[in-house]
């Protein structure tokens, strides 16, 4: 498998923009298959200019139009091409003047193709078009002019974009005299300028030639490509010579430029009353469906936000009677409350006080259960390795700060009760309280 | 008797067809050592040439004998002689126990990966490393506490991990030190020859295929070979001990040891991941792009690599076989003892500074009190400490040792990136100083959440 990579481009360095590469490949039956195209922007905004899009399917319009006509076989001018491609075979050109060498004929075609990246290039049997191309492509654009068969057409074209403002003025020279400029536009005017010239056949065109060669080497490429990016509206040169000349082709209408067309609209329509207006924006289908669609959400929502309020909460209460204080000996930590409540009850002595006091079991670091280990008389999470002393001070590990007491508070009844609802932060100061502890 | 023995018959039946896989391994590969090598390598300086293939067929033989014994010693068990030694059991376990000694072991054991990688991606000396830790782990099997930590299913993936982190560093260095070579001799570089291209067609979609059909196969297997633990219901009250992240996630619950959740459960982690998002805009270096290569990108490599191996990798294996109850250190062969005791008494640095002698002479002791000043003035050492590290180390460091890559990078990209390194470094730092000096925390201000 042999692989090219041509760049369509002159490998000019003082191009700003990369040049654009076209990358084929050989398949098993010796074709051509593109293998990757990446256009800039100049190319690209030639073949937008000359392919006029119509709607969001131009571009699969251009490709079936495009495929349809190269199959077909027919030796067409560059007007039908155009025309062809763009409409369908609605209303064939007739044929350009016979001292019209018919040099812009395939004029159209590559730069249609090359834009578009179509699947195929060398596979079409149009006897001038694609390999002539392809050749030029491959060789280069000098060496490629003597060797197509069309001198005129193709080669001219893709040496201009190839090899930008230098190539050109040679390449209208090489060619019939008329080469460039009809290409420009054609480019250039769409549908509407062009077949004034190509059409013309009168001899004003063949006087007009070397003026019109002359100004079409005068131009350097931006020129051209400004020039074509402007449209028809606009008086360049070249348009200049075709203007008087009638439009015998029945090519269908460029669409207008958009900015023009609101205007004209504008004018003639009255308009609709803004109550109309609502409603008629309201009754549409697209605002009806994505209205119910909001409100079907937004219901939803609402059941979900209910969904965290339930009518029962299956949770034990904030205060609870653990039993009287004899049932804590002196010195010990009792992990009967952990399980059910989450509390430790610890009787010990702090600060030479003999206190009970309810340590909450979430580790002051990320919130595990640590373990009370008797053994080493330390809380101990196993999550990380906190650990704290009895008091719930903490002392190893990555927790910051003590375990947290809750309330506890001696009952009317001789009961202890504890208060999950409060809670005493030792590093706040908050273990002097009195609602912190129960003095034994 | 033993409740927990070292050795089982059917232990001793598994180890059996281990060493049979491994005899078969090393079968075949002595026929490729004596097809590629040949018997004896002429070129050392050893008398006659070192035996090369001679070697493997040798290291054959004994696997074989070792799979027989194990096959056939299986009736008495607790007699069986093949077994790790306590001499040999203790200092392994001292060496893993002690974070400092692992940790400084792995940046070791990185520093060689780096500094002999033309000795070590040669294919008959990773062949020796590859047998040496299967055998290694083959003889650990025959512990009992060992097999709890690597057989345990949950625990297989790390092994795999280790063994296919290990491949693929391998083929890396491969590929770089033989790219280097090229560099330096000019010659074109390997891969680099077809480098845009890639044939789809049937090539690269059939080892899709490949690849997919033998992970799915492998994966299936897997799912039916080791049961997944289930463990008891969940319960709020009742933590695991210990209790582990997901082994991905290990590297992170490590961290969260010596920093403030904040700051090792979502700084830390954001900074990794916005660092490495960040790279390609702090990396200036063209070169190594498409390509394998060392020299070129040492620096980048070395920087990731320390990130991903001693970091991140080092700290998965810690976390999994080196970490047990409460959170501790437990070697390799250690058992798992609940009540084993680690004075493990941390100090905030504001409380090493102002107990200082000198300064409790002055100030007697720490700032007392809760008012905005009293906190910053007790923490201020940490706060000033850590304004240093990241505001005056970068200019500092882009004028002195890393002026280069300042000069390349220019201010911003170079602070960007200075910041970036010292917030890696910082882990290791933290860790060592907590490890060394029991240092709980640079800046510990509880009062705010705010701990460093």
């Amino acid at each position: 498998m042999r692989r090219f990579s041509i760049p369509l481009a002159s490998p000019d360095k003082q191009l700003q923009n990369p040049s654009p590469e076209l990358k084929l490949d050989r398949d098993q039956c010796g074709r051509f298959v593109i293998l990757s195209f990446a256009p800039t922007r100049r190319f690209v905004s030639i073949g937008c200019a000359a392919l006029a899009p119509k709607s969001e399917l131009w571009f699969v319009t251009l490709l079936t139009n495009w495929w349809k006509l190269e199959m077909s076989g027919q030796k067409l001018s560059t007007e039908e091409i155009l025309a062809q491609i763009r409409g369908g075979a609605s209303a064939p050109a007739p044929q350009p003047a016979a001292e019209e060498p018919a040099a812009p004929e395939p004029a159209a075609a590559p730069v249609v193709e090359e834009a578009k990246s179509t699947q195929s290039a060398a596979s079409v049997p149009a006897p001038t078009g694609t390999a002539d191309i392809l050749a030029s492509i491959k060789s280069g654009g000098a060496t490629a002019k003597p060797t197509a068969p069309a001198p005129t057409g193709t080669s001219d074209i893709l040496a201009s974009i190839k090899s930008g403002g230098a190539a050109k003025p040679e390449a209208a020279r090489a060619a019939a005299p008329t080469g460039t400029a009809d290409i420009l536009a054609s480019i250039k005017g769409g549908g509407a300028a062009k077949p004034a010239k190509a059409a013309k056949g009168k001899p004003a065109a063949e006087a007009k030639a070397p003026v019109d060669t002359a100004a079409a080497s005068g131009m350097s490429a931006a020129d051209m490509i400004k020039a074509a990016r402007q449209g028809p509206g606009k008086p360049v040169a070249v348009v200049g010579l075709a203007e008087p000349a009638p439009k015998p082709l029945a090519l269908p209408k460029k669409p207008l430029k958009p900015a023009a067309k609101p205007k004209a609209a504008g004018k003639g329509v009255p308009r609709r009353g803004f109550l109309e207006t609502c409603v008629a924006t309201i009754c549409s289908p697209v605002f009806v469906a994505w209205s119910s669609l909001v409100a079907a959400t937004a219901v939803s929502s609402l059941a979900m936000a209910r969904f965290m309020m339930p009518n029962v909460l299956v949770e034990p209460p904030t205060k609870f009677k653990i039993g009287p204080p004899t049932d804590y000996g002196g010195g010990t930590v009792s992990t009967k409350w952990k399980a059910q409540f989450g509390v430790w009850i610890v009787n010990s002595d702090v600060d030479g006080e003999q206190l009970i006091y309810a340590l909450s079991t979430v580790c002051t670091h990320l919130g595990c259960t640590p373990n009370w280990l008797e053994g080493e008389q330390k809380f101990k999470c196993p999550c990380h390795g906190s650990g704290f002393y009895k008091s719930g001070v903490n002392f190893e590990g990555p927790a910051p700060r003590p375990l947290e007491r809750y309330g506890i508070r001696l009952a009317e009844d001789g009961m202890l009760e504890v208060d999950k609802s409060v809670k005493f932060q030792r590093e706040l100061g908050q273990w002097g309280i009195a609602a912190s502890y129960v003095p034994v | 008797m033993n409740p927990h023995p070292d050795l089982t018959s059917s232990v001793l039946h598994g180890l059996g067809w281990y060493y049979l896989i491994l005899f078969t391994m090393n079968l075949l590969w002595t026929f490729r050592s004596f097809k590629v090598d040949g018997e004896f390598d002429k070129s050392t300086p050893v008398v006659g040439g070192m035996p090369v293939a001679t070697v493997w067929a040798v290291l054959s033989s004994i696997l074989l004998m070792l799979s027989a014994a194990h096959f056939t010693g299986g009736s008495d068990p607790a007699k069986f002689v093949i077994r790790l030694p306590e001499w040999f059991k203790n200092p392994v376990d001292a060496f893993f126990a002690d974070p400092v000694v692992y940790f400084a072991g792995s940046v070791g054991l990185f520093g060689a990966m780096i500094w002999f990688r033309e000795w070590w991606i040669k294919e008959s000396v990773a062949w020796s490393m590859l047998q040496g830790a299967l055998i290694f782990m083959g003889l650990s099997l025959s512990d009992y506490d060992f097999r709890q930590i690597v057989g345990k299913p949950d625990n297989v993936p790390i092994v795999a991990m280790l063994f296919i982190v290990s491949f693929l560093t391998w083929i890396y260095f491969k590929r770089a030190v033989e790219n280097d070579k090229r560099i330096a001799e000019g010659r074109p570089l390997v891969g680099s020859d077809d480098n845009d291209k890639v044939l789809v067609w049937p090539d690269l979609v059939y080892i899709e295929l490949i690849c997919m059909v033998v992970l799915t196969a492998g994966l299936i297997f897997w799912g039916v070979a080791l049961e997944a633990p289930l463990e008891e219901p969940a319960s709020s009250v009742k933590t695991p001990n210990p209790s582990k992240a997901p082994w991905y996630f290990l590297g992170l619950q490590e961290m969260l040891v010596y920093f403030d959740p904040w700051l090792a459960g979502v700084v830390l982690p954001g900074i990794i991941l916005g660092g490495l998002m960040a790279i390609p805009y702090i990396d200036f270096n063209k070169a190594g792009n498409g390509y394998f290569c060392f020299k070129q990108r040492a620096f980048a490599i070395c920087t990731f690599m320390f990130g991903f191996f001693p970091l991140w990798i080092a700290l998965i294996v810690l976390g999994t076989f080196l970490r047990g109850p409460n959170w501790n250190f437990y070697g390799i062969y250690e058992v798992w003892d609940v009540h084993k005791v680690k004075a493990a008494n941390n100090v905030n640095l504001s409380e090493f500074f102002w107990n200082w002698p000198v300064m409790s002479s002055f100030f007697g002791g720490l700032p007392k009190g809760s008012s905005l000043f009293t906190i910053l003035l007790r923490e201020s050492p940490g706060i000033i400490l850590i304004i240093g590290y990241f505001a005056l180390l970068p200019p500092i460091l882009g004028l002195t040792i890393l002026r280069k890559y300042f000069v390349r990078m220019g201010v911003l990209r170079f602070l960007v990136f200075s910041n970036l390194a010292l917030w890696m470094a910082i882990l290791p730092v933290k860790m060592l100083l907590r490890w060394s000096f029991s240092l709980k925390y640079i800046v510990g201000i509880p009062e705010w959440f705010f701990n460093i």
